[in-house]
């Protein structure tokens, strides 16, 4: 089994209830968009945003119940990477609905859809529909905004990339509202053209989300470096872990991976040592609970001097 | 903040403007002409509803009321095309032209009638949002 150390079972802990809390705030924001929605077509792809809010929040519960069972004997490495197959799928979804998203945006704009937003009876009071689709919005803004602030610290405590890149999507949800609220108010003002332009300015931002967290989750699945939360660079703690690692072991190939939100260290060209350095030697100041692997490829075998054979 | 001060701001300033206006003007042309152009389907029998509607409508306007009769795929096409302001007749909610114009709330009806049920009501333009409004306005008794 492969147990979730110590230090960071309070945050995960708080992190599952975050998830728990967004499922409950965005199934209440879709509900409110879905009966405000009406013919807008800018509604409509912040409806159906809000609707893929849900995925990360869905695939991080999944894959932290995951990660700790047990390992098979068809899965001997447990199912940690479970989470990088989740979060590759859910940026494809992404990125996939963006582009639709975007071509309808673009295909009524170039089609001259002129959007009807009518009255509607509200308290015995006929009002008109953009109004309610505005307070909607506004509506649809403030929860997720909140819940990205609160997730954005546990997120890079527990060096998390689905939580961050969650938590990045919320807090940013504030452009789709004003997107959306300025395609409503441009309709309202007699411009027919606003509807479909702030749709597609919503698409651009799923579609970008999309490429961005296929990108991250695609370096990951490649075994690419331990990356920062934000950016392709690799992340300040697994730079000093190599230093160390080069530093015990000159003549050894030090090579980092990363594995959900673990790293994964392998020298190669080296025996294993007798005696190991303690974790606090090798980590430092940085989280001691990163390190979850430290393997040595003994001279001879094939990966053992990969930097040679690629030179 | 300063954000949220100025979508507040952008807000009331819209709430004092005269929205939702018509991108095709049809309620402006048709005080400053005053005439509503509209397209009756020929076999739609008159209802007492929409004759009222059409009553406060003109009252409202300050226009009167001009109609040209046809058949449903010519009107609802001249209405698309902006040659009428408004059609009646009895169409269903899932009519194959409601993705080309605007229909009205059933006329007579508390509920919501069956989606494929003929029912008498105004269609008008898409998009003409201010018109679409006080139309509606008019059909309410």
């Amino acid at each position: 089994m492969i147990q979730i150390p110590s230090d960071i079972r309070p945050a995960i802990a708080k992190a599952r209830k975050l998830e728990w809390w967004t499922l409950a705030g965005m199934g209440s924001v879709v509900l409110v968009m879905y009966f405000a929605m009406g013919s807008s077509q800018a509604m409509k792809t912040a409806f159906l945003e809000d609707m893929l809010g849900f995925v990360p929040a869905i695939t991080w519960l999944v894959a932290t119940k995951l990660e700790p069972r047990e390992p098979t004997e068809k899965y001997p490495y447990g199912f940690v990477r479970v989470n990088s197959l989740a979060f590759l799928a859910s940026a494809v979804v992404l990125a996939t609905m963006g582009a639709w998203l975007l071509y309808g945006g673009m295909m009524g704009i170039l089609g001259g859809e002129h959007p009807t937003i009518g009255p509607v009876a509200l308290f015995g009071n006929t009002i008109w529909l953009g109004w309610v689709m505005i307070a909607a919005l506004i509506y649809s803004v403030i929860v997720p905004v909140i819940l990205g602030r609160m997730k954005k610290p546990v997120a890079e405590e527990l060096r998390d990339k689905v939580l961050h890149t969650d938590a990045d999507m919320q807090k940013a949800d504030w452009q789709t509202g004003l997107a959306g609220i300025a395609g409503i108010l441009g309709v309202g003002l007699g411009f027919w053209w606003a509807d479909s332009a702030a749709a597609a300015a919503i698409s651009l931002s799923i579609l970008y989300d999309g490429l961005k967290n296929i990108r991250t989750a695609a370096a990951e699945l490649l075994d690419s470096v331990p990356r920062a939360l934000r950016g392709a660079e690799m992340s300040p703690e697994a730079r000093r872990l190599r230093e160390r690692l080069q530093a015990m072991w000159p003549e050894g190939h030090v090579r980092l991976r990363e594995s959900g939100r673990y790293i994964l260290a392998d020298i190669g060209n080296i025996h294993p040592p007798r005696d190991l350095p303690d974790l606090r030697d090798l980590m430092g100041e940085d989280p001691h609970w990163r390190l979850a692997k430290l393997s040595f490829t003994p001279p001879g075998c094939a990966h053992a001097d990969e930097d040679d054979q690629r030179r | 903040m300063k954000l949220a001060l100025a979508l507040a701001a952008t807000l009331a300033l819209s709430a004092c403007a005269d929205i939702p206006r018509d991108p095709e003007r049809t309620e402006a042309l048709v005080r400053e002409t005053g005439v509503i152009r509209l397209g009756w389907v020929g076999e739609a029998a008159p209802d007492e509803a929409a004759t009222g509607a059409l009553r406060r409508l003109s009252k409202l306007t300050g226009a009167r009321v001009e109609r040209h009769e046809g058949e449903s795929e010519a009107v609802l096409s001249d209405l698309k095309d902006g040659r009428l302001d408004l059609v009646y007749g009895h169409f269903p909610q899932a009519s194959p032209w409601a993705r080309e114009v605007h229909f009205g709330s059933a006329l007579g009806w508390r509920a919501k009638p069956p989606k494929y049920e003929h029912v008498p009501r105004f269609a008008m333009r898409n998009g003409e949002n201010g018109w679409v409004m006080l139309v509606e306005q008019a059909s309410r008794p």
